[in-house]
């Protein structure tokens, strides 16, 4: 049997043999533990209690890098690790801007971490029963579940590099997600409803159960519509969907290879002069805020559009060298067994001053979306989208009947520029991504 | 091991190690599931620990039977595996690959090429005496081109991928691959924006199977079949598509990136007729809801990891080949929409209601293939749109994804021949 390692003795392990090297390095270490309870009509279906514990090693060498990951904490694992990610750099090209991070990081209170403790499965399981009884409770027509689960769990996170910062910090998280069936004669209607967040006590378990039921009974008897040009409002939860397609738009990673319709246009106006969207990595209490990046920078926020005028780009130490400034903290490392990313931390569009509702009603005839099919199509690169959609017809805010079947299509530049209405009920979703309610002066809508 | 070429220079490379073990325990209908990294025997009876931890007292006892390790049959042979292979000769074929596509054409902008090789080494043991291995080696090139024009950006995409050794790797495949990546970008970027509107649409078999993984084959699942979920359940032995639809999935088929000896409950893989001439005859099961079906075990139990619960899923799927000539099937259409390509797309099984997306296609005109066009989406319900289809083409062609399903990703290949549909909603942004 071998010796378990501590967590800081892992990185120190690691870092102490990659200093033998003489390499400039960085080490991320992550363990992490998490249970969800999944029930359905009433019943616990499964327990699922899951833990991982990694390493990730990047290695700078002669300016090429290289990166190599292990599950295998032994004294013998990480000596290999160390020795693969050498290797790798071996094999890429020099780049001058390559850089790993040296400075200290603050002690930001992000209010990111409350302990789990010795919450039961069946704690855990009651919470799941209280939304699937509140998503019955709200119409007869909701006759089952395809699954409802409540999950929690922790994640510490060091990263050391051999520079000198070495910074760590503990976050936890939970949620519900539930979708529920409803029908009507021989139709059947799903709809889906999740949230999380940093507070055990903002999840209300009925809300969720109550949300869902909603879109599942309200797409009961939808038709299509005719193809045609009509303004379009978005909810909270579906303009969140369309603002994440967005984000790589911002990637300083893309602009520079060319890959994002956003090069060159900081300080022009790429969105209409109602929208402002915000980075915010220190939103206390956010689903996606940390006090320093994947590569070890300190977070911060950062207003990306403002009034419509884009105002710059979300980099990594990389990036930033290359496209000057500060860099902004959004190399985000979704695991050990993965270099970072350029991404957002709680992206959301600023609250505008209208009543949601109020907005809506002022609208003649509209669209207002429910769901949205093949969100994970919209290519970035092109900015182009034409997704599948279902939801309601309105007149002056009153529905007037679901609809199904049918696309919107547009491009993400043109989505932006038409926004003509920013709500004033800002929501974060379970991605940390958030959005008050938008309305988009016209979209293509196909079908009949 | 994954190597990228990026802006032209080879800009990352990545290897690793992720080994652990999943456990899980069946009391009536409850799973319990623990999954951690396992180095040790120490590690692994830590974690029975944790998957025992919330079974209740009295609980009756499982006598385990003993382990009987067997062997099942390889799907196909690895004939060069790809860790013997020399990082040059992967280098060489990324800059190969780069090379092709920046010289295609002058409008190329930007070329991403990544190759990836993975070994799966799988361990199935359970308490009814299973013992069961599987290496899973699978290789994966793949490009993506970036085309500009006028200010506008487009992206062509296009892989070679199998559960193949580096055999597979050659130059001509390569630069096929390279080739048919920036001829796609260049073209879109030079095309006219789809149509919304409905249309009569030529599925081609080049489209791969996008359309029969999504509008299908996702409802003949045996977990949404078990509560009444999908728009198939409880009709076995009915007609649910035109007489002209056989569907199958066949988890041995040899060398394609749905292919594996078992599935992840080593059962074994297999050929499953699932709808024949229009009639519905089985689903694609797991363990758990066979028997609760009382349906056979289909070999579709699969997980993306030792992290992962298994779930109902798809293999290799396809719509048999039919009796018509493809030619004509294009020929028959005076006014309509061809794809050639398909790229992801998605499913809400309660309903059947389909979209997914079209990454190359041309408008028909008199039979013939005239203007391209981009940027479209096909949106339908699969059973309304499986009992209209009225002519199916004696070609086949297959296509290569990720499927994602309860939060996991498993390699999956698709297939149909040429396809014509009478009706069917497009989804672009111009107006007819």
């Amino acid at each position: 049997m071998s010796e378990r390692l501590s967590n800081d003795a892992v990185v120190e392990r690691a870092i102490a043999s990659l200093r033998r090297q003489a390499a400039l390095a960085e080490v991320f270490f992550r363990e992490s533990s998490s249970t969800s309870v999944e029930v359905k009509d009433g019943a616990i279906e499964n327990v699922l209690v899951h833990g991982e514990r990694g390493i990730g090693i990047r290695v700078i060498d002669s300016q090429r890098v290289g990166f190599a990951f292990t599950s295998d904490l032994s004294a013998g694992g990480i000596e290999e690790c160390v020795s693969a990610a050498q290797a790798m750099s071996a094999v890429t090209e020099p780049d001058p801007d390559l850089r790993i991070a040296s400075g200290v990081t603050d002690r930001a209170e992000l209010a990111i971490h409350e302990p789990i403790g010795d919450r039961t499965v069946e704690e855990r399981a009651d919470a799941a029963f209280a939304a699937e009884r509140a998503a019955r409770a709200l119409d007869p027509r909701v006759v089952g579940f395809r699954k409802t689960s409540f999950f929690d769990g922790e994640t510490t996170t060091i990263l050391a590099t051999t520079s000198g910062m070495h910074g760590s910090y503990s976050e936890s998280w939970c949620g519900l997600s539930t979708s529920v069936i409803a029908s009507e004669g021989e139709e059947r209607q799903i709809g889906y409803h999740g949230h999380a967040s940093r507070r055990h006590a903002e999840i209300d378990p009925e809300a969720i159960g109550r949300y869902a039921a909603g879109v599942a009974v309200g797409k009961l008897g939808a038709r299509s519509m005719a193809t045609q040009r009509i303004p379009v409002v978005l909810e909270p939860y579906e303009a969140m969907s369309l603002l994440g397609a967005i984000s790589p738009l911002f990637s300083a990673e893309n602009v520079l290879k060319g890959k994002s319709l956003f090069a060159g246009k900081v300080g022009e106006a790429v969105a209409s002069g109602r929208v402002t969207i915000v980075d915010d990595a220190r939103r206390p209490g956010g689903l996606r805020s940390a006090p320093f990046d994947g590569e070890g920078t300190t977070t911060r926020r950062q207003t990306l559009v403002s009034a419509g005028e884009l105002r710059g780009y979300l980099t990594s130490l990389k990036t930033a060298a290359k496209v000057g400034g500060e860099p902004t903290g959004n190399a985000r490392r979704g695991s050990y067994s993965g270099p970072s990313r350029i991404g957002p931390s709680n992206l959301y569009v600023e609250a505008g001053t209208e009543d949601a509702a109020a907005m809506v009603r002022g609208l003649e005839r509209a669209l207002r979306i429910t769901s949205l099919l093949n969100l994970h199509t919209i290519d970035p690169i092109s900015g182009e989208f034409s997704l599948g959609a279902a939801g309601d017809y309105l007149e002056r805010g009153e529905r007037q009947y679901a609809v199904q079947g049918i696309t919107i299509a547009g491009n993400l530049l043109g989505l932006l520029s038409s926004i003509s209405g920013v709500g004033s009920d800002l929501t974060f979703g379970g991605g940390g991504i958030g959005s008050p309610t938008l309305v988009i002066s016209e979209l293509s809508v196909g079908g009949t | 091991m994954q190597l990228t070429l990026d802006d032209g220079k080879i800009e990352e490379a990545i290897t690793g190690v992720d080994q652990g073990t999943g456990l899980r325990i069946q009391i009536g209908d409850r799973q319990n599931f623990a999954n951690a990294n396992v180095a040790d025997a120490d590690d692994l009876m830590t974690l029975a620990g944790r998957a025992a931890a919330s079974v209740a007292e009295g609980t009756e006892t499982h006598v385990f039977t003993p382990l009987r390790p067997d062997t099942l049959p390889r799907p196909h042979d690895v004939l060069i595996d790809p860790r013997t292979v020399p990082i040059s000769r992967k280098v060489a074929l990324l800059r190969l690959a780069n090379d092709v596509a920046r010289r295609h054409d002058p409008r190329v902008h930007q070329v991403t090429v990544y190759y990836s090789e993975s070994i799966q080494e799988v361990v199935v043991a359970n308490s009814d005496g299973r013992y069961r291995t599987d290496t899973r080696i699978r290789t994966n090139f793949a490009l993506i081109v970036v085309a500009k024009q006028d200010g506008v950006l487009e992206s062509g995409f296009e892989a070679v991928r199998g559960t193949r050794g580096f055999e597979t790797m050659t130059e001509e495949a390569i630069t096929e691959c390279a080739r048919t990546a920036a001829r796609r970008a260049v073209q879109n970027v030079a095309a006219q924006p789809a149509p919304a509107g409905t249309y009569t649409v030529v599925l081609s078999s080049e489209a791969g199977g996008t359309l029969i993984h999504e509008s299908v084959g996702h409802g003949l699942e045996a977990d949404l079949n078990l509560k009444g979920m999908s728009v198939y359940s409880g009709k076995i032995g009915q007609q649910v598509a035109s007489p002209l639809i056989t569907v199958i999935d066949d988890g041995t088929d040899p060398g394609q990136r749905g292919t594996s000896a078992m599935d992840d409950e080593g059962a074994q893989t297999q050929r499953t007729v699932l709808i024949e001439n229009g009639v519905l005859r089985t689903y694609m099961s797991d363990r758990k809801h066979a028997r609760k079906l009382g349906i056979p075990e289909s070999g579709n139990g699969r997980r993306q990891s030792f992290r992962h619960l298994p779930v109902c899923r798809m293999t290799n799927t396809m719509i048999a080949p039919g009796e018509s000539d493809p030619a004509d099937i294009l020929a028959s259409v005076e006014d309509g929409i061809f794809v050639r390509k398909m790229g992801g797309g998605q499913v809400d099984v309660v309903s059947g209601n389909f979209a997914f997306e079209v990454t190359e296609s041309y408008r028909i005109r008199d039979g013939r293939l005239a203007e391209p066009l981009r940027g479209a989406t096909l949106v339908g319900q699969g059973p309304k749109l499986m009992s209209e289809i009225d002519m199916v083409g004696w070609d086949l062609g297959y296509s290569t994804g990720t499927c994602g399903k309860d939060g996991q990703g498993a390699p999956v290949a698709d297939a149909q021949p040429t396809l014509r549909i009478p009706s069917v909603v497009i989804g672009g942004k111009v107006q007819a």
